[in-house]
């Protein structure tokens, strides 16, 4: 089943035209990664997926319910506000500035929306998101405010907040980039373990090792357009587009 | 000293004029501070322009001046025409005109706040109520109340102008008894009692400020 379908996506802010018709399919347990040159949208494509972003012509369906559509006269409806925010939410998403609520503890971190806005029990959660941090090897750091953290713990915390809320997809924007060489092996270790659970996953990165040895598809963006896409080993053995082979060769030398 | 405990009761009885006036204001207030402050960071461009010019008028024009035309001149407006008692003025000027100082520290407050606390917060699936009650405003909170204190510290003092509607405030007492006793130690009483009050305050708001900076 289709967990994202994306047609036809636009979006613009004022002259700029920053995505130029995108479309997008993520299948269940697939692992996208999204490459390209900075400027070329990929952040964006990925904000206007949970509506952090509005678009201005396109469709967006996540897991089979839509959540934006243009109507006849070019003029992108989104679903009612609850309703839109609850399809969203269906994604968890890890920021590159990582965006932990530096007022709460760890764990007050991962209970916060589970309990307020999913209005689980509030015991349960706690047990759950307790789990969570052992899995990204941070559990003895449940009463520890974000500040007091490296930032590659601080990221691991940030996935644990958005797995917390039992999202069906984990969108990552660069979750890597603002982290120092030597801390951005814990993170991807922690997004390759939910990979192999079989998460379905669209990450936005420039690490290409990452991308080759973990996505099950590969997409390359420039100027808006995905400009080609495949599986990672014939993106990165045999680029067929110009423009790619010009990215590979800047990144990998 | 015989004569000052002499005089203590009575000027304990214009100091709880004045704390009232004080508490008063505060409760009130803070609370229209925030909310004037959500309306002036709000999407609408007339509410923030509406918020802006009540900011301007109120922090433009002298607070004495505001009183005086809540007591005298208020009753006066054809069609409006409210008459209110001393004290009911002087609250009305006195919160209209710190509601208007509070909501420009919460503006900058709000403002203060990363966009990404927003951006994590709905991808969270949290609303607006949600965002602002959880997320934005107990950080916000921390980051004004320096400025917060600052204020408050300002309207102890500045309770002291109800002087011109012939309130018997701490101030006023003091004068009486200053007139009526030949004495200049009144004075100097009331000045320690204004700093005990501002004393309280600045210890309060310091306790305050360690309780929220335990997540730095």
């Amino acid at each position: 089943m289709k967990k994202i379908e994306a047609r036809n996506i636009h979006k613009s802010f004022q002259e700029l035209n920053v995505l130029q018709g995108i479309d997008l399919d993520v299948e269940e347990g697939e692992v996208i990664a999204v490459i390209g040159p900075s400027g070329s949208g990929k952040s964006t494509l990925l904000r206007c997926l949970n509506k952090l972003e509005t678009i201005n012509r396109g469709t967006i369906i996540i897991d089979g319910e839509l959540l934006a559509d243009t109507n006849s006269t070019g003029e992108v409806v989104y679903a009612p506000g609850d309703e839109s925010r609850r399809i969203a939410c269906k994604m968890g998403m890890v920021f590159q500035q990582f965006n932990l609520f530096p007022h709460m503890t760890v764990l007050q971190n991962l209970i916060e929306a589970p309990v307020q806005v999913q209005k689980r029990d509030r015991a349960e959660v706690i047990e759950e998101a307790k789990i969570l941090l052992g899995k990204v090897g941070l559990s003895e750091k449940a009463d520890v405010y974000p500040r007091k953290l490296s930032g590659g713990q601080q990221q691991r915390v940030a996935i644990a907040r958005a797995l917390a809320m039992k999202p069906s997809i984990m969108l990552f924007d660069e979750p890597t980039s603002s982290l120092d060489p030597e801390l951005t092996g814990e993170v991807l270790r922690t997004m390759r373990e939910l990979a192999e659970e079989k998460m379905t996953m669209v990450v936005v990165t420039h690490e290409m090792g990452f991308a080759r040895e973990v996505a099950t598809k590969v997409i390359f963006m420039a100027d808006g357009r995905v400009q080609e896409q495949g599986r990672p080993e014939d993106i990165f053995t045999n680029p067929k587009n110009e423009r790619l082979q010009a990215f590979l060769q800047t990144v990998l030398k | 000293m015989d004569y000052i405990i002499s005089i203590l009761p009575q000027m304990w009885l214009g100091t709880i004029e004045t704390l009232k006036l004080f508490f008063i204001t505060i409760v009130l207030s803070i609370p229209l501070g925030i909310l004037l402050a959500l309306a002036r960071v709000s999407s609408l461009g007339s509410l923030r322009s509406a918020v802006g010019v009540y900011v301007w008028l109120l922090r433009g024009t002298p607070l004495m001046l505001q009183l005086l035309f809540v007591y005298y001149g208020l009753p006066f407006i054809p069609g409006i025409g409210i008459r209110m008692d001393d004290f009911q003025a002087a609250i009305f000027a006195f919160v209209l005109n710190y509601a208007a100082y509070f909501c420009e520290i919460f503006r900058a407050g709000i403002q203060a706040i990363p966009k990404g606390q927003y951006e994590a917060a709905r991808t969270l699936g949290m609303n607006y109520v949600q965002t602002m009650r959880r997320i934005i405003l107990p950080q916000v909170f921390r980051i004004i109340l320096p400025p917060v204190s600052n204020e408050t510290i300002t309207l102890v003092k500045d309770t002291s102008l109800i002087y011109v509607l012939a309130m018997n405030d701490l101030l006023r007492t003091t004068r009486n008894l200053v007139q009526r006793d030949f004495s200049i130690t009144p004075f100097l009483v009331a000045g320690v009692f204004y700093l005990l009050m501002t004393l309280v305050l600045t210890y309060g708001f310091d306790k305050l400020e360690k309780r929220f900076s335990k997540y730095d």
